[in-house]
């Protein structure tokens, strides 16, 4: 698979009227499975909107897979797939009958749309229901036959749209087992959620949206600071603290949460020296990781 | 039964066959139209209303067919009291309408109700392309609706032909072009408005109770106000009787005297006039439900 950007953006900009939607968004995104992370009203959906070419944006260009997302439309959409956040079953057709179509919307001959649409509905797990109505679907089996039909015509490139949005706890982790298996299928995701702890599990990239604005696009290992040693001290805290302190060690305390980073020494064997010669006890010890919580509230003041 | 489904891996087998990207998306569009508005792949109640339509469209050729094979047998001498393709059209014409009320709101509105919309949106389909496929769909069935039972009337009363089959058909072709250019004026005249309505307007029975009632209200409308010829200008409401114009426009294609209860005739327009507000307001249904759908998809 290339390196080259699956997805790019350039001084886009969109308003509706007064409203600014996205001002001045900028990104390359790799190949695999990344991140649109913000708030509701950050952007995320626009943002999707004017990468399949149904809004058009009022600055800038957008590119996927190489292609401009308004004057190359078509080609854009004959390589992706796409997972609406809002409903977008018909509810008196059968899975089995949705999914084939879709396959067939897609281009694909009627015999392939079949065979490919009953394999899909079986990886997302409803070979059994596949003949029933979709109005007589639970919400979890409404978002795997989203997914079905996202998938069906095995796109370049798939766009979710809050897949996880209204599913319980164990249809949840279902969701995010699925998509973190696209990207073994050669299918580069774009996962918009508001659920940070989802993108952290399924992703390796994370676009961060704040008001329009890009807050952050960058790998999600680079939250991981290996610089900084997180440690949870049980005991004297301050003591610990004192003793790197005087070992030359920056330290910056939260309770008995130690923050230590050194400039010459490794902090680690620091950490150990000061534990010893105090007698304190540790709870837990690891390089410092940045949660995309912690990025967006600071991000975001 | 369980509503949670178990994955099973099976592996996953990447697609390399072929895609015919926007022209395979156009006709899955159109042919899924077709099904939709038979009601086929759908619950048994989708299907009662439309086949009791075909059926009421075609069983009274195939009667008058018939009754014309028993007569021919019976009674060589006797004249056929059944009428001729331009009277089946006014059986026709009445059937048809129902059918595109009904037709045209199931088309459209429930991709829009439940956003089924943005599956198109993902497709190598652009707004113009949905919004064809689907009235190329009604065309069809409409035009079909029209012209199967013309067909048989015209292949059975060859049949029973003293002067032979071939020799009627080919004695009989003149009427071919009158049909086929007959179907067209129906279809045009029905199908484009009730798209148009079908476009704004958020439920089906809405949509097919408000075509109706333009069509029915119109026509009561213009009769009433051609009538009261008291009325500066009550001539000109004869143009909101839509369901009057197709029959003038038959009749001038048949070349006969329009019927006295058409209210274009009554107010002393000609029959060109007709054809010129079927065609305008084809035109224009068609511009807006093309404009509505640039700003859906």
């Amino acid at each position: 698979m290339s390196d080259a950007p699956i997805l790019s953006a350039r001084g886009l900009g969109l308003a509706y009227g007064s409203i600014v939607a996205l001002h001045g968004v900028e990104f390359d995104l790799p190949p695999g499975r990344t991140g649109l992370v913000g708030a509701n009203g950050a952007g995320k959906t626009t943002l999707i909107k004017i990468l399949l070419g149904i809004l058009k944006p009022t600055l800038g260009t957008a590119t996927v897979l190489g292609f401009d997302a308004t004057d190359d439309m078509l080609d854009v959409r004959s390589r992706i797939g796409y997972m609406p956040e809002s409903d977008c079953l018909p509810l008196d057709v059968n899975a089995s009958e949705f999914v084939v179509y879709a396959a067939g919307l897609a281009g694909l001959p009627k015999n392939a749309a079949r065979q490919r649409a009953s394999d899909v509905l079986t990886l997302v797990g409803l070979e059994e229901e596949r003949f029933r109505p979709l109005g007589g679907f639970s919400t979890g089996m409404k978002q795997r036959t989203k997914l079905a039909q996202a998938i069906v015509h095995d796109p370049e490139l798939v766009f979710l749209d809050e897949p996880t949005a209204g599913l319980d706890p164990e249809g949840r982790e279902e969701m995010l087992e699925l998509i973190s298996r696209l990207g073994g299928f050669g299918i580069n995701v774009l996962v918009s959620s508001h659920v940070l702890g989802d993108i952290e599990r399924t992703c390796d990239w994370v676009l961060m949206l704040d008001g329009g604005r890009v807050l952050r696009s960058s790998p999600l290992s680079h939250l991981v600071d290996a610089d900084i040693v997180a440690v949870e001290v049980i005991g004297d805290a301050e003591a610990v603290a004192g003793h790197l302190s005087a070992a030359g060690a920056s330290v910056e305390t939260s309770g008995s949460r130690l923050l230590v980073s050194t400039t010459d020494d490794d902090p680690f064997l620091l950490v150990r020296d000061a534990l010893a010669d105090t007698g304190a006890g540790m709870l837990s010890m690891g390089p410092k990781a940045t949660t995309l919580e912690d990025v967006f509230l600071e991000g975001s003041g | 039964m369980s509503d949670r489904g178990v994955v099973y891996d099976l592996g996953y087998v990447p697609y390399e066959g072929e895609r015919r990207e926007r022209r395979g998306a156009i006709a899955t569009t159109y042919r899924d139209g077709l099904k939709r508005v038979f009601g086929i792949r759908r619950r048994a109640r989708k299907k009662i209303l439309p086949w009791s339509l075909v059926v009421l469209a075609i069983l009274p050729a195939v009667v008058f067919v018939g009754f014309a094979f028993l007569l021919s047998t019976f009674s060589p001498e006797a004249e056929s009291p059944f009428g001729s393709h331009a009277d089946y059209f006014s059986l026709s014409g009445g059937i048809v309408l129902l059918f595109v009320a009904l037709a045209a709101p199931e088309l459209l509105i429930p991709d829009r109700r439940e956003g089924v919309l943005a599956i198109y949106s993902s497709r190598p389909l652009r707004p113009d392309d949905y919004v064809g496929a689907r009235a190329t769909s009604l065309l069809t069935v409409v035009a079909a609706f029209m012209l199967i039972p013309q067909t048989l009337m015209y292949i059975g009363f060859a049949a029973l032909s003293s002067d032979g089959f071939f020799q009627a058909l080919v004695s009989n072709a003149d009427e071919i072009p009158k049909i086929l250019a007959t179907a067209v004026v129906y279809t045009l005249a029905y199908a484009p408005l009730a798209l148009l309505i079908s476009t704004f307007a958020a439920r089906k029975a809405a949509a097919t109770g408000v075509f109706l009632g333009v069509i029915i209200v119109g026509a009561g409308l213009a009769a009433s106000l051609v009538a009261a010829t008291s009325l500066p200008g009550s001539r000109y409401a004869a143009l909101l009787a839509f369901d009057g114009h197709p029959d003038f426009v038959r009749d001038w294609i048949y070349g006969r005297g329009p019927d006295t209860d058409i209210a274009m005739s009554n107010a002393g327009f000609d029959p060109w006039i007709s054809l010129a507000v079927i065609i305008g307001v084809a035109v224009l249904s068609a511009v807006l439900v093309v404009w509505r759908y640039r700003r859906l998809m």
